[in-house]
């Protein structure tokens, strides 16, 4: 079993993977960049390694300075957490050489993973369906013509190996084609070191539909349910909510059959999702697969009662899962609310100190994932989550209005936070329906914060 | 005279836009400032000339850190 683990990450989920790990008598590492100086959680762990500067490319980004740190401090064990390095093959790779347990599947299968055209054929090769388009990469403009001439526009052009929300533009029209298909290999031999782009067809109000699994080095996989995030601005999920209210318990089976097909066939061992899109009628289009801790984990927690981060690291400790499909039970509702450090109006970001905050009364049916404390600062060089709010219910009505109670008490003064932009959303008679997909930012609050900026990178 | 582009906000700079010799009118977006993942534009208030650019990718940022300084030739405002 791992002995001492090093978190290669910052923010709210050091706190939550530092929690599993005292459950489990595991010792933790965690690191700091000069802008975390002052972390919370560097007071609850047995080690904090100062790694470098605020600029994540030579903090949290450095494979050098992370290897370093795990060295010095006789970690090891790596989790990765989320964003940041979790999905680079090339520091799995890295971990695994340095001779520490990499808690994530293995590089190779992250390597595959990491283009969408291999998952695009695998899901082929084992009969799920996925988004219409191309297969592989389109070596040239006229292929997107031939390709809009025979299934029409808008389309989109994907960067193979685009993430984060980069890498995806739409295409309008033909007389487009040419400008659009050079600026996408342009923004992915940037950003991603590779040009290559596929096409993807539009599908209208889509809801997003994605399945939490965990697979272990011995074959066995359990699905621990799907989660719908349908609520999103600028492609980044804001409300996530388990189960969906759109899939049936036969639905569920079908997504259950797909998803089992697929982690088999990639050889994947560890915690992970498959995401995909339902298109308005009702039918099922998977998406990618990520190869990584999400940031909503905690919903499914709360409707199985199993703990994911536990699951990770005795799956990399190469013992195997303690329970099977059938002990699985995916009881009542719960919702997650996701409070970022931004205007509730314009979603523009508000880094700095917090010089007020008063957390909600926490318990079986509330739970909230957070880094905060007085004084705290939120610094401009990172991601803007600041809190996670998970309700529980015995129904969506239920989870919805403890959810809503738990936001009211939560009060952060000192930077501007999303919690009223949260319970807006939380009350609005579609979301209390049900009755909404990925457009809902769009339709129901008037263009909510896409009036500014660009696309954030995730 | 010459003026700075300074940044607006705090965070990384994300790109900037221009080059030396540029021309560029007042509105124009020079630059690009990543603060907690989203991309904020800065925008010259001056028509002016790029003498220099003082930022590059993933610097850090304080309001007021000068990334672009301009030969400027007239003010719109």
């Amino acid at each position: 079993m791992i002995k001492r683990l090093l978190i290669a990450n910052r923010g709210e989920i050091v706190t939550r993977i530092i929690r599993t790990c005292k459950e489990m008598g595991i010792a933790t590492v965690a690191v700091y960049s000069e802008a975390d100086r002052e972390a919370p959680y560097l007071d609850m762990v047995d080690e904090a390694v100062h790694i470098g500067p605020s600029n994540p490319l030579h903090s949290y980004l450095s494979i050098d300075a992370l290897i370093d740190a795990a060295r010095k401090s006789g970690a090891d064990a790596v989790h990765p957490g989320y964003g940041f390095l979790s999905e680079r093959a090339i520091f799995a790779q890295a971990v695994v050489s340095a001779g520490l347990v990499w808690v994530g599947p293995p590089p190779e299968v992250m390597r595959s993973i990491s283009s969408k055209c291999y998952c695009r054929h695998l899901a082929d090769s084992v009969g799920v369906p996925f988004i219409p388009g191309t297969l592989d990469p389109v070596n040239d403009p006229q292929d997107v013509v031939a390709y809009g001439r025979e299934h029409g526009y808008p389309l989109f052009l994907k960067l193979d190996k685009g993430g984060g929300g980069k890498g995806i533009e739409m295409v309008p029209s033909e007389d487009q084609v040419e400008q659009i298909f050079q600026r996408t290999c342009s923004i992915g031999n940037m950003a991603f070191g590779s040009g290559a782009c596929y096409i993807e067809k539009v599908i209208d109000r889509p809801r997003h539909i994605e399945i939490q699994f965990v697979a272990d080095n011995y074959g066995n996989c359990v699905l621990l349910g799907e989660r719908e995030c349908s609520i999103q601005r600028r492609h980044q999920k804001i409300i996530e909510e388990a189960p969906s209210v759109v899939v049936t318990e036969q639905d569920r089976e079908l997504l259950f059959d797909y998803s089992r097909r697929l982690v088999r066939r990639m050889n994947y061992h560890g915690a992970g999702t498959l995401e995909g899109l339902r298109s308005a009628d009702g039918r099922h289009h998977f998406m990618e697969v990520n190869a990584r801790l999400q940031v909503e984990h905690g919903v499914s927690e709360l409707l199985t009662g199993i703990d994911i981060v536990k699951c990770q690291l005795e799956i990399a400790s190469g013992e195997p899962l303690r329970f099977r499909q059938e002990d699985i039970g995916l009881r009542g509702h719960a919702i997650e609310a996701r409070i970022y450090a931004e205007d509730p109006e314009t979603f523009l970001p508000s880094p700095g100190r917090i010089n007020g905050l008063q957390l909600p009364e926490t318990g079986r049916d509330l739970r909230v994932d957070h880094a905060l404390e007085h004084n705290c600062s939120v610094p401009p060089y990172y991601d803007p989550l600041l809190a996670k709010v998970i309700s529980w219910g015995e129904d969506r009505t239920r989870a919805r209005e403890r959810l809503i109670s738990g936001l009211e008490q939560f009060v952060i003064d000192g930077v501007k936070s999303t919690i009223s932009a949260n319970l807006r959303i939380l009350r609005h008679p579609n979301f209390a329906s049900g009755d909404f997909s990925t457009a809902f930012m769009n339709e129901c609050f008037n263009n909510m914060g896409s009036h500014f900026g660009k696309e954030g990178p995730r | 005279m010459e003026k700075s582009v300074n940044a607006i906000i705090p965070g990384l700079c994300a790109r900037v836009v221009v080059n030396e010799g540029d021309k560029v009118s007042a509105g124009q977006e020079v630059a690009v400032i990543n603060c907690m993942k989203t991309e904020i534009s800065v925008t010259s208030e001056w028509n002016g000339t790029v003498k220099s650019v003082l930022s590059k990718e993933w610097d850090e940022l304080e309001v007021g850190t000068p990334m672009v300084m301009l030969a400027v030739t007239g003010t719109d405002t």
